[in-house]
């Protein structure tokens, strides 16, 4: 899998997405997320220290966690780096889907990933843990590149392809197609120009809008 | 992303809206949100809705009865019954009722994503479907059309335009006027992978700048006087064809900027809305300009003409193809007795010296209306030089003396062309009656192209 690295030298240090763990995440798969994102999409990321379990984002007849109010909570939040990506162990829903891998807000600030399904194999039992943290590394750069404004692309094995189930995932390279690099590249460049000229007490702008 | 759809969500719970909404917008849709069933009529009634998801349970209209009453007043619309509360008799009814699909809450992602493919997929259909209708009504032929050259130049022509059929990248198209522009780009979209996607033309030098930005963009209720009902503009009605923007030279500056990002962003927005939208179409642009030209007096933008020329065919003037004359003048000659149900004509020795000789300033274009004035002239089935009228002053000169009334039906037709044959305005040129000119119009068989 060859990884997309854009090693400019000028990349500033600024940090522009930050990870945070909900709850009780591995630290593994927290720096995993944070390397794939440094090293595929060359966006600086910083890891936070572990936020309290979403509890209020419980569905209770579900014993699931909405990912909406997590989204909000993570959005609202306005210090640290422009975009944040959540890592939960626990399942994730929408009010009208089963479940979801992970969810984001469409050129907004937050993203938010469960790894709750992804040790689990197709034919049952589970998969080799080296195989979970690509799947998860798959999502949290789906996810932040949802947040960066990309949508779901059609390109045979393009990463922004919609992926409904494991087997769909696993399909996928980490790798985006063409034109998808194209658009991250220039949603990456807008975000540092807009880093470069905010003064520093107002660095987590732009703020979600959706 | 699939086919982006422009989906309403119609429920009265703000979260399942706002959660449903996003999850889309994921996906690339463009989504309007309904918290009722009256609500949703409204939004029906601004815009064009390819699919709709109804929840059922919704105080006043309920799902059922906005999805009988969308049936029956936008039956194009796809409509996806969702519930939390599903039963056998439900389903049942709303099957009855029209719906393409009944989901119960929560349902699975794989499940949302194959309908929204289901829904691509048959406007996909609905607008093929109307494209077709359009291009026969259009009268297109299948082959080159109307495209008629054995030349080598003309035979480069049609090898240039087999060549930049397969690709995807902008075309650019020069040539005189007359020349058979847009022919040579509706060929080029006939031959390519996007042949059963609409052809979408806008003459760009014939509209004011205001005008061309939103009959290009589309515009949403409201965006100024006169936009009483939200519209899609080319751009969008271009989606999965082919968008040909002729005299491309004429465009602003401000226009050219517009254009510009939306070719690199591939993301506009209509005038007066705030909601990007994609479409997926191949641009085609023509000009009779020379943009080179034009760039050097700063009066076309560079960016934007390296954008739009990245393949290019050129059509001669027919001045340089002469061996096309006669063959051009068959081909119009066959298709005047098959369109006014007269004998085929032929033309005479003379007249076939005349055409070859004469140097068509107006190029094909001009060739056609000289044949087809002949074909009205002429008495019999043989077109003879005196029949031929050409607009350039030396070439009338030569030609050879008319009858009154030969002459008199000439100035009509000039008048007539002069005027876009608006019969009002050329009777008022000409200083007679509506009434009457319409009356010589019938006698001598004289119709709008």
């Amino acid at each position: 899998m060859a990884p997309q690295a854009d090693n400019r030298p000028d990349a500033p240090a600024t940090p522009l997405v930050e990870v945070v763990p909900l709850g009780r995440v591995s630290q593994t798969a927290v720096a995993v997320a944070a390397a794939n994102l440094q090293a595929i999409f060359n966006l600086n990321a910083s890891v936070s220290a572990p936020w309290p379990e979403p509890t209020y984002a419980l569905v209770p007849t579900r014993g699931q966690y909405d990912a909406g109010p997590i989204l909000r909570a993570l959005a609202q939040d306005q210090a640290g780096p422009p975009l944040r990506l959540g890592l939960t162990g626990r399942d994730l829903c929408l009010p009208f889907l089963s479940y979801v891998f992970g969810e984001a807000q469409v050129e907004g600030r937050a993203a938010v990933v469960s790894m709750y399904r992804l040790q689990d194999a197709a034919q049952g039992g589970k998969v080799s843990r080296a195989l979970m943290l690509e799947r998860l590394a798959k999502i949290a750069l789906h996810e932040t590149a949802h947040v960066l404004g990309l949508v779901h692309c059609q390109a045979p094995g393009c990463l922004m392809n919609f992926a409904s189930s494991l087997a769909s995932l696993d399909r996928l390279r980490l790798i985006l197609c063409p034109d998808c690099q194209t658009i991250l590249a220039r949603r990456r460049q807008r975000l540092r120009d807009q880093i470069s000229q905010a003064p520093q007490s107002s660095r987590g702008l732009p703020g979600p809008k959706g | 992303m699939s086919a982006a759809l422009q989906v309403l969500v119609v429920d009265d719970e703000l979260a399942m809206r706002e959660s449903i909404a996003a999850w889309l917008r994921q996906d690339g849709h463009q989504v309007t949100l309904a918290e009722s069933g009256d609500r949703a009529l409204q939004m029906l009634e601004q815009g064009v809705f390819d699919l709709a998801l109804v929840d059922i349970k919704m105080p006043g209209m309920d799902g059922l009865e906005l999805l009988r009453r969308m049936k029956a007043q936008y039956p194009d619309t796809l409509v996806i019954i969702i519930t939390a509360y599903g039963s056998i008799e439900s389903s049942v009814e709303a099957m009855k009722a029209g719906a393409s699909d009944y989901l119960l809450k929560p349902f699975d992602p794989e499940q949302l994503m194959l309908l929204l493919h289901k829904a691509g997929g048959q406007r996909a259909l609905l607008r093929e479907n109307l494209a077709l209708r359009q291009r026969l009504a259009d009268g297109e032929c299948p082959g080159f059309g109307d495209i008629v050259g054995r030349s080598p130049a003309m035979l480069a022509v049609f090898g240039r335009i087999e060549e930049v059929a397969q690709a995807e990248a902008p075309v650019l198209i020069t040539g005189e006027t007359g020349t058979g522009k847009e022919l040579v780009a509706r060929a080029v979209h006939s031959r390519s992978p996007r042949a059963y996607g609409p052809f979408v033309a806008i003459n760009c030098g014939a509209q004011a700048e205001s005008l061309l930005e939103s009959e290009l963009f589309g515009h949403e209720r409201g965006a100024f006087t006169g936009a009483v009902k939200a519209r899609r503009g080319r751009l969008e009605m271009a989606d999965g064809g082919t968008l040909f923007l002729d005299e491309v030279g004429e465009i602003s500056a401000k226009m050219q900027v517009a254009l510009l990002r939306v070719l690199e962003d591939k993301r506009f927005q209509r005038v007066g809305g705030s909601q990007d939208l994609t479409s997926d179409f191949r641009l085609i642009c023509a000009t009779h300009r020379d943009l080179s030209q034009l760039i050097n007096q700063g009066r076309f933008r560079q960016d934007f003409y390296y954008r739009i020329n990245v393949l290019s065919i050129h059509i001669p003037p027919l001045r340089q193809r002469t061996e096309d004359i006669i063959p051009l003048s068959e081909h119009f000659l066959e298709k005047f007795a098959r369109e006014t149900g007269r004998p085929r004509a032929r033309l005479d020795g003379a007249a076939g010296q005349a055409l070859c000789s004469y140097p068509w300033p107006g190029n094909v274009r001009e060739l056609r209306n000289v044949i087809e004035r002949a074909v009205i002239l002429a008495p019999g089935d043989k077109i003879e030089r005196r029949q031929l009228t050409f607009l350039s002053p030396q070439a009338a000169e030569d030609a050879a003396p008319l009858t009154l009334a030969e002459m008199e039906l000439n100035h009509i037709h000039r008048v007539l062309q002069a005027q876009d044959w608006n019969i009002r305005q050329a009777a008022a040129v000409l200083g007679i009656d509506r009434s009457t000119l319409s009356r010589k119009m019938k006698k001598a068989g004289l119709r709008a192209p």
